[in-house]
């Protein structure tokens, strides 16, 4: 497609999708060379830091050409394909003042001249003021209430309402066809394990660890080596949080990241990163909640702001993240901007680990099983009973290059004093 | 428990109350000797004497004042219009004396005024009327509205036991085709809302004989799981049992048989597009009588009217949508 000299090319970059990215592979193209694309529309598909994500356009123009090929990995900020805007080789209509008025659609690009180029624009042209009929479709309160309750997409709920319409019904019936993974179950019984397959089948052709995979190894590896690594336990009897639990319908994560806010807010040295040998303190704690994605490995949404919300709209917001992890619909500002983490794999009855702290962070913690235990307590006239407790075990691996174990253990001491103590909000 | 008519209902409430407590009386055009344009109070004079269930004049300024002054210094009394159409003659002495006199004398006035109302039977113009929107819109006065005969003698009772003015609203239609198990001896119905079915895709609200319409023509709509809500009582208006079906059912249909503007489902309406919003699906949806008089002719009443078809066309509608 030759381009005259009013043209205007626009580069398409490598987009910065998280604090601690440095570079994405291109996963595939959706267009080739001489493909007309609308602003927004979908260029290419990346895979950067366990996000596998789309790269819109960033202007509506013909794609002069694409300078990464599939599978090439690229830092942040590399051109990957440049846009050609401006009237695209038609030629200009000579200035005159009488000419009749403009077609409306004057301010976008023209149409490509005839057959030579045969794709259509894809998908729903926004150019040009022309509304699709999903656009045009209308939602009544409860429908919109529904779907922002559920995080639902409504272009992709069937309507069966008058015209097509959406109605009430047929969003509930979504939600139902998508019923949601159970998130972590808080009870240490276990039914006998499944006798294991005589010979398991490799689940990845050999040779072959996932990109994903690949991509987690690579990080816990980095860190590993970047971070001086330690990891302090304490005992937490979480009585008073199963309580509060169960009479809230929440999970024991949403109380121990409460507490973890409350006392990050008194420890701020640990709400921090560290980066080479520049130590950040952050006044807002961006909440980092590893999810696991089952065979496929595990990811880290970010509960942003998580400083400002209740128990209550913590469990709700881990909930909602944990399911669209799994649907896989994460967007990158879902990922991003991390401040500290907080790992959970208690469903299957472990009581400690030593979690590996996700870079630039300074500590990671770790919540396993909660289990009943006696435990030796002192009443308020100093006499020892034995009680039955639900106790657990908080596990913080901390760098010591940014921390000392003294503020680990107090940071500790804090989130166990917030749960033991457990009063609401 | 016995079975019942609507109208035998009432005459069991008000002969439960007269044999109860010697504070109620009745008063009004034709109830002694004759026993009531109805026959509600037939038998009463012989029982209870004409001291307390006085014929008066055709006068209901003079009814209802004199009802009035009884209850100022102590007494019950119930008032009968022969025809809810006649209130209007006796509109200031309700409106304007017995619903502001708590307010302006901090006096009760314990009075209820039974209101024969509502048409199906070409009774014309004058003999037809549903005026409790009238009362609705004035303050201090209280109206209720059944639709069975359980409530009819419930909501009589506490509407008897009610420190304020009462507009008892019996629906002339359902005297004698409405017949239901009551719970024997006195019970007081609370002034709330009643769930007549209940149904999850579209909720009809309605009230007194349109009860009886509603749960008529949504018993078989297509499958569809329709609720009925049945008022009971329009002053309280019981708002939370209303937006809990909206919330429910997202669809609403409001019936009205009395005229439709600013009707008692007028406001139905205005609230739950102020507190429902949120949990409409789609328009809120009323059927009820255009603002015409009712006629004579048989034919055109029915038209006028709301009836089965109508109801159940407008929730065909409204499901579909």
């Amino acid at each position: 497609m030759s381009s005259s000299r009013t043209d205007t090319l626009v580069d398409v970059t490598m987009p910065q999708m998280g604090v601690s990215v440095a570079e994405g592979t291109i996963v595939a193209w959706r267009v080739e060379p001489g493909d007309r694309i609308a602003a927004d529309a979908t260029i290419c598909e990346i895979s950067t830091d366990k996000i596998d994500t789309e790269v819109p356009a960033p202007v509506s123009g013909v794609v002069a050409e694409i300078l990464v090929a599939v599978e090439e990995t690229v830092e942040v900020g590399t051109v990957l394909a440049r846009i050609a805007t401006g009237d695209l080789g038609v030629p200009a209509p000579p200035a005159d003042p009488d000419a009749p008025a403009p077609p409306a659609d004057r301010g976008a690009p023209a149409p490509p001249p005839g057959p030579t180029n045969g794709a259509p624009p894809s998908g729903a042209s926004t150019g040009n003021g022309h509304r699709t009929a999903s656009d045009r479709r209308r939602y009544s309160p409860v429908v919109q209430r529904i779907a922002a309750e559920h995080d639902i997409d409504l272009s992709a709920v069937e309507g069966t309402g008058r015209g097509g319409r959406v109605r009430k019904q047929d969003v509930l019936a979504f939600i139902e066809s998508a019923p949601e993974p159970p998130m972590h179950i808080e009870s240490p019984y276990r039914p006998d394990p499944v006798p294991a397959a005589a010979a398991p089948a490799p689940a990845v052709a050999p040779g072959g660890l996932s990109r994903m995979r690949r991509q987690i190894g690579e990080h816990m590896k980095r860190s590993l080596e970047t971070a001086a690594h330690c990891t302090s336990w304490i005992e937490v009897d979480m009585s008073r949080v199963e309580e509060a639990r169960i009479r809230l319908g929440l999970t024991a994560l949403s109380f121990v990241a409460r507490a973890t806010i409350a006392a990050l807010r008194e420890h701020p040295a640990l709400n921090a990163t560290l980066e080479g040998e520049e130590y950040t303190v952050h006044q807002d704690v961006n909440l980092g909640i590893a999810v696991s994605l089952g065979g496929d490995g595990l990811i880290v949404p970010v509960i942003q702001g998580a400083h400002e919300l209740s128990v209550e709209g913590i469990g709700a917001r881990v909930k909602d993240l944990a399911r669209r992890a799994r649907a896989r619909e994460l967007s990158a500002d879902d990922v991003r901007g991390g401040t500290f983490t907080i790992t959970n794999p208690g469903q299957y009855g472990t009581i400690m680990a030593t979690p590996i702290i996700n870079q630039p962070q300074v500590a990671i913690l770790d919540l396993e099983t909660v289990v009943k235990r006696p435990v030796v307590i002192t009443d308020a006239d100093g006499n020892d009973s034995i009680a039955i407790r639900s106790m657990t075990i908080l596990g913080l691996s901390w760098d010591h290059r940014a921390l000392d174990g003294a503020m680990a253990a107090q940071f500790l001491a804090t989130v166990k004093r917030l749960l033991e103590g457990w009063t609401g909000s | 428990m016995s079975t019942m008519t609507y109208l035998q209902a009432i005459s069991s409430a008000l002969r439960d109350e007269l044999r109860a407590d010697d504070r109620v009386l009745l008063m009004g055009e034709d109830i002694g000797v004759f026993g009531g344009a109805f026959k509600v109070t037939d038998g009463f004079v012989e029982e209870f004497g004409t001291d307390r269930v006085m014929d008066t004049p055709l006068a209901e300024a003079g009814i209802i004042g004199t009802a009035i002054g009884a209850a100022v210094v102590g007494m019950r009394p119930v008032c009968e219009m022969q025809f809810a159409d006649f209130i209007s003659c006796g509109f200031d002495q309700l409106v304007n004396v017995a619903g502001k006199m708590h307010y302006r004398q901090g006096l009760a006035v314990p009075i209820v005024v039974r209101l024969p109302s509502g048409g199906g039977f070409s009774g014309g113009p004058f003999h037809s009327q549903n005026p409790e929107a009238w009362f609705m819109h004035s303050p201090g006065i209280k109206v209720v509205a059944p639709s069975t005969a359980s409530d009819a003698k419930g909501l009589l009772h506490a509407a008897i036991r009610d420190p304020n003015p009462v507009c008892y609203m019996e629906h002339k239609h359902l005297y004698r085709r409405v017949r239901g198990e009551v719970p024997d001896g006195v019970f007081e119905t609370p002034f709330t809302a009643r769930v007549a079915r209940a149904g999850s895709d579209l909720v009809v609200i309605t009230y007194g004989a349109m009860v009886q319409v509603a749960l008529e023509a949504t018993e078989d709509l297509d499958g569809a799981a329709v609720e009925v809500l049945d008022l009971r009582s329009l002053v309280p208006l019981d708002s939370d049992a209303i937006l809990d079906s909206v919330t429910r059912c997202s669809k609403v249909v409001i019936v009205d048989e009395a005229n439709s503007t600013c009707a008692a489902g007028a406001q139905v309406a205005a609230l739950i597009a102020e507190k429902g919003f949120e949990d409409l699906d789609g328009p809120v949806v009323r059927v009820s009588t255009p603002d015409v008089p009712i006629p004579f002719s048989p034919p055109l009443e029915k038209a006028v009217l709301p009836g089965v078809d109508r109801v159940k066309e407008a929730c065909r509608e409204l499901l579909a949508y």
